[in-house]
């Protein structure tokens, strides 16, 4: 093949990692028309490389070249700009976008259909994949298999003159297995480079011309498919030399411990085990098989069906607690996710777990645990200054003998470790190794689960090999090489019924849960109220009711507006409430009737003044200085309470007629700003739906990660969502200042609350990416009719508060609900989020 | 057997060091500082007089903001505190006089309502998983709205005898200050001392870690809220006590002053890590703060500003990494 057809070239491409040397010197190219395999095992160092080629992570030695061009931009649109697109193996979806809006974010801003078209520009791509998905559907809502689909869409839908496929075929039937290589085929034909990265040697050999092997961050060889058979892939791609000392086996395994009786889960198909006495029994297999699930669902971390006993005896493994106290002891694989808190000491990470042997009575004993710690530390070998050093300090190495610690301080029956030392180097891995089999020696059999096949083949006495959750192939003693069992996960593979993917009722579950749903409940809750008023009360729907009700709404229909925009992102304003009383504080000391009509203005100017500098103020502390939302806007919220007692400790200055009569003009029985406001949210909501602005908006809230990953600039969006608050607000302090006719500094402050919970009314989502503006309209309307109607009832001042923090409450814990039972996969940990986020810094 | 190999990335030269470092420290300096220059300021801000008269409001921030720490501690937060106070100081006020309950059984009810109250909170939180500040900004509604309700919105005054403690004093020192010790005290031996305590601070670091470890990581969490609330309602009994005959909504300006101090004493809003000790000693801080300013002749609403300022010092203060300054101006050092 000429040279000039190399689409995508890679030239001494390294990149260091700490600890870990991820890629040296790979050089790689991929040319037009051909399809260019990259198989290796876990760790190898496949991601890292497309992450290289992809613009997503700068290399610290070598050259990118896309279509002829060098990469010069470190930015995660260059590469698609340069004409290289990649589906990623996790797809970087926005979940509560539609499948179309998704679409138009995978591509360069030039490719971009115009909305009205989009929908059937949507649907064109997607039927090249032959999957019968709604593109008016919210990702979210979709199979993994349909994910991945409408991840390669994208990808597709670029045009690329390179495309990256990562494991693409994970979550795929055999069928759609089929057609997506008759499409890559398609697609090379046309004249694309096309890499495809897998771990399936049979899906490889289908489809690849050419096969580059990687290992350890190093090209082990590029070859013709035609040229090579499997078994030399397989050698090439194992074969990593021994680097780290084992100790001896096990003599004698002895008797049987753990019998575990098929296990069963969503991953599992029916696993059964026995563990025996003193043995190390290891789990192998590519990542995602089942291995994981059934190492958790041991130790109580993973829900499974089955029966397990120990020592004969049947054993309750439903939570982490309850295997804990039949003796069965977890050490996890993130360390900083499950493993250990790092913001603590040493000390206290270790004795949290050895409270049993260092309290009596619940109190500690200072001089057993001081004890306990010095013997622990010594024994697992961490070297540290201090036992008082946080863990967050140590080497990954020394953490993760602190996490070993915590398990077997636990004084386990059954100990199992998941990853027991990813990440972590040679001398410290000898270490654990030594360990775990003492361990095993002292009559506490150990479970290891782990991706590096070299390590399983020389500390294991058996290793059961996982695929598509079962065990395809069980290995004993001599047998165990890194070969055999690279071998077994590579090419074992076991005959599963093709699932038939139970889909929802989508379209009636999708008009009540969708985001227009819950404007239908509010609506008919404000019938009903206006219903129950009424027959209290003749006056209730009388003009001057009706348009005094409005009036009160006003304020509220632009408060709430910009809470709605900056929820969008997942953030909150706490501050919208002061800041509305503030800037009509502010307003009152110009717009008076004793003051000439260029101060009235010379007010106006301040007040956006004020309002624009703390939207930058909220959005600045949120951004730039990692203020978390509720605490940098609380901030404003007192600031400006003070701002305005300051200025006017009692109410005063009243506003000027002419202002207040022009801004309660109304038009039939409708105050014509309230009549605008309903028009901007109407607006707003159209914008959000049918423009790129509104995609960034709600795509940043959706998952600020993914964002980033399709080119939305999230710290803009951040900063200016807060001032385009600042300004809604601003909008709506105008027609509270007409509404109070004077400078009160406490006007404001309870329309927070009320801006959030008719918000959330309105079927927002704390935190970020759903939301409707005219579900904002609805909630604003109820509040209000809530109120008259408890005001006409006769309810006391009480039922002011108790009303909106009511509704809060059951709207916010109903969507809650709602939303868990929507996803029963992702179970929301954003502790552990914030956790590793803190790890990282 | 063990291979000893150097472990590249372990941090080379922990030098025993003459002052303590840590997140709980500068505060005390802070409040050092402060009183040390307090009598520049505001001639007059240290005399006798004044300390007495700022250390009973210093021990009712101590206390809400103790409240706050709980849950801050578990990475939450809480937005209750001025209804929880203030639903409270009825039990001191209204509730007796109303019901004719005497005061002690009166003032229980009062602590258990607040308890009740973060309860309710706590598990909202952690059972339905709703947002902290949701949650917590409804139920300050909810119980203003009982304030109002009970109280119709009139103020009234506290039972002379319940006064007469909050005002009193043993050998000079205030007998709020001294509750106040007290349960800083305990709580800092609770947290470094016993089982329950150390299980505690180990979830609000990382509850999934804690949750392996086969701690009971919900039940603590909801127990946060719950003894926040208690605490809360122990300072606006005592406020209300302290005052005669408070404002009915007595408790707002805690709401923030609360987080303030909690932040200011070295607490990570992130949870896992915090100290009752450091927190009192920054709400004792925040008061002196107020009490200097007022004295210096500005009126009672700067006190929110100068509040909103230092919160915000605080927060933004924590996010620079001064460590790796220090290192960066110190080139002797080998780097890693």
């Amino acid at each position: 093949m000429p040279e000039s057809s190399a689409q995508l070239v890679l030239r001494g491409v390294t990149k260091r990692f700490p600890g870990v040397l991820a890629l040296d010197g790979v050089d790689f190219e991929a040319h037009a028309g051909e399809i260019h395999a990259l198989v290796g095992g876990n760790g190898a160092g496949k991601s890292t490389l497309m992450a290289v080629a992809s613009g997503a992570q700068k290399p610290d030695r070598g050259t990118v070249e896309i279509a002829g061009r060098p990469l010069t931009e470190l930015s995660p649109v260059a590469a698609r700009e340069h004409g290289l697109a990649i589906a990623f193996q996790h797809p970087a979806l926005l979940p509560d976008l539609t499948v179309t809006e998704n679409l138009m974010l995978s591509v360069p801003a030039a490719k971009r259909p115009s909305f009205g078209a989009a929908a059937r520009w949507a649907e064109q791509r997607l039927r090249a994949m032959g999957m019968p998905i709604d593109p008016a559907v919210p990702v979210r809502e979709l199979t993994l298999a349909e994910k991945q689909a409408v991840e390669i869409c994208g990808a597709l839908a670029c045009d690329p003159r390179v495309v990256i496929f990562d494991e693409p075929t994970e979550p795929f039937m055999a069928a759609e297995t089929d057609r997506l290589f008759e499409h890559i085929r398609e697609l090379a034909a046309r004249g694309v480079a096309v890499v495809y990265i897998s771990h399936r040697l049979p899906d490889v050999f289908a489809l690849a011309d050419r096969i580059t092997v990687l290992r350890d961050g190093e090209v082990r060889g590029t070859f013709n498919r035609s040229d090579v058979t499997e078994q030399e892939i397989i050698t090439r791609v194992a074969g990593r030399e021994v680097t780290a000392l084992f100790p001896d086996r096990a003599s004698d395994p002895g008797e049987t411990v753990l019998q575990a009786q098929d296990l069963t889960s969503d991953r599992l198909g029916g696993v059964s085990v026995a563990l025996a006495r003193r043995e190390i029994l290891g789990l192998a297999g590519v990542e995602g098989n089942g291995q994981r699930e059934f190492l958790r669902s041991l130790g109580g971390a993973a829900p499974a069906r089955g029966r397990v006993t120990i020592e004969g005896r049947p054993v309750d493994l439903s939570s982490p607690r309850r295997a804990r106290d039949s003796g069965v002891v977890l050490m996890p694989q993130e360390r900083h996710v499950e493993g250990v808190a790092t913001v603590h000491s040493v000390r206290e990470n270790l004795t949290v777990a050895a409270t049993g042997v260092t309290s009596r009575a619940g109190v500690i004993a200072a001089r057993r645990e001081e004890q306990l710690v010095h013997r622990e530390v010594a024994a697992l070998g961490i070297k540290l200054a201090s036992p008082d050093v946080a863990v967050e300090t140590l080497s990954g190495g020394n953490q993760q003998k602190v996490v070993l610690g915590r398990a077997l301080l636990s004084d386990p029956k059954v100990l199992l470790c998941d990853e027991p030392t990813q990440g972590i180097d040679v001398g410290v891995r000898s270490d654990i190794y030594h360990r775990l089999r003492e361990t095993a020696e002292g009559g506490v059999p150990v479970v290891v689960l782990s991706s590096d096949n070299v390590e399983l083949a020389g500390l294991c006495d058996r290793v059961l090999v996982f695929s598509k959750g079962q065990v395809v192939a069980e290995l004993t003693g001599d047998e165990i090489t890194d070969d055999a069992i690279t071998a077994a996960s590579l090419t074992g593979s076991v005959v599963t019924q093709e699932k038939q993917a139970a889909k929802p009722a989508r379209r009636r579950r999708r008009f009540l849960s969708g985001e227009q749903g819950p404007s239908v409940f509010l609506l008919t809750a404000i019938l009903v109220l206006l219903a129950v008023g009424a027959g209290q009360n003749s006056r209730f729907l009388s003009g001057f009711n009706i348009s005094s009700m409005l009036e009160l709404a006003g304020p509220l229909l632009f408060l709430s507006a910009g809470q709605l925009i900056v929820m969008l992102t997942g953030g909150i304003d706490l501050s919208v409430g002061p800041l509305c009383g503030a800037l009509v504080v502010v307003g009152s000391f110009y717009i008076g009737d004793d003051y000439a009509v260029i101060w009235w203005i010379f007010g106006a100017v301040l007040m956006v003044l004020v309002a624009v500098g703390v939207g930058l103020l909220n959005g600045g502390l949120v951004k730039f200085a990692r203020v978390t939302p509720v605490v940098a806007t609380l901030v404003t919220f007192m600031g400006l309470q003070g701002l305005s007692l300051f200025l006017r400790a009692v109410p005063g200055g009243p506003i000027a007629e002419p202002v207040t009569s022009f801004l309660k003009a109304e038009v039939g029985p409708v105050p014509w700003p309230v009549l605008a406001g309903v028009v901007l949210l109407v607006l707003f909501e159209l914008a959000s739906r049918r423009s790129v602005t509104g995609l960034f908006l709600r795509g940043t809230g959706s998952d600020d990660k993914a964002a980033h990953k399709r080119g939305i600039p999230v710290a803009r969006v951040y900063v200016l969502s807060y001032v385009a608050s600042a300004g809604c607000t601003l909008l709506g302090a105008f027609l509270l200042a007409a509404q109070t006719g004077i400078g009160d500094p406490t006007a404001g402050t309870s329309y927070t609350l009320t801006s959030i919970t008719a918000v959330v009314l309105g079927g927002a989502s704390i935190f970020g990416g759903r939301g409707s503006f005219l579900g904002v309209l609805s909630g604003v309307v109820l509040l209000q009719v809530t109120q008259t109607t408890a005001a006409f009832a006769g309810l006391s001042q009480a039922w002011q508060y108790w009303l909106p923090g009511l509704m809060a409450l059951l709207a916010t814990g109903l969507f809650a609900q709602v939303q868990r039972r929507r996803k029963p996969g992702r179970t929301a940990q954003p502790r552990t989020d914030a956790a590793s986020r803190r790890d990282r810094e | 057997m063990s291979v000893d190999l150097r472990e590249p990335r372990q941090r080379a030269g922990q030098r025993p060091r003459l002052l303590p470092r840590g997140p709980f420290v500068p505060v005390w300096v802070m409040t050092a500082a402060l009183f040390a220059v307090s009598p520049v300021l505001a001639p007059g801000s240290l005399s006798g007089s004044a300390l007495s008269s700022m250390l009973p409001f210093a021990a009712i921030l101590v206390l809400a903001a103790l409240g706050e720490a709980f849950v801050i501690t578990q990475g939450g937060i809480d937005l209750s505190v001025p209804g929880a106070m203030a639903l409270a100081a009825l039990f001191a006020t209204k509730v007796p006089a109303l019901t004719g309950l005497p005061l002690a059984v009166s003032a229980v009810l009062g602590l258990l309502a607040g308890a009740a109250a973060g309860g309710v909170v706590g598990v909202l939180v952690v059972r339905l998983r709703i947002a902290a500040f949701v949650v917590t900004l409804a139920m300050n509604a909810i119980l203003i709205g009982f304030v109002l309700h009970i109280s119709n919105g009139f103020p009234a005054s506290a039972n002379p005898a319940v006064s007469a403690f909050a005002t009193g004093s043993v050998l000079g020192v205030p007998n709020l200050l001294i509750i106040a010790v007290i349960l800083v005290g305990l709580t800092q031996w609770l947290r470094r001392r016993t089982v329950a305590g150390r299980r505690f601070v180990s979830v609000g670091a990382n509850p999934a870690a804690a949750r392996l470890l086969g701690i009971r990581a919900e039940g603590y969490r909801i127990a946060a809220y719950a003894i926040a609330g208690l605490l809360y309602a122990v300072a606006g009994l005592l406020l209300a006590a302290y005052l005669r005959t408070p404002d009915i909504l007595l408790g707002n300006s805690y709401q923030l002053s609360t987080i303030a101090a909690v932040v200011l004493g070295g607490s990570l809003l992130t949870g896992g890590v915090s100290s009752a000790v450091a927190t009192g000693v920054a709400a004792v801080f925040l008061t002196q703060l107020n009490q200097v300013v007022l004295a210096a002749g500005a009126p009672t609403s700067i006190q929110l500003l100068v509040q909103a300022a230092v919160l915000a010092l605080a927060v933004v203060a924590r996010r620079v990494p001064f460590g790796a300054l220090v290192r960066r101006l110190r080139p002797s050092r080998p780097v890693q």
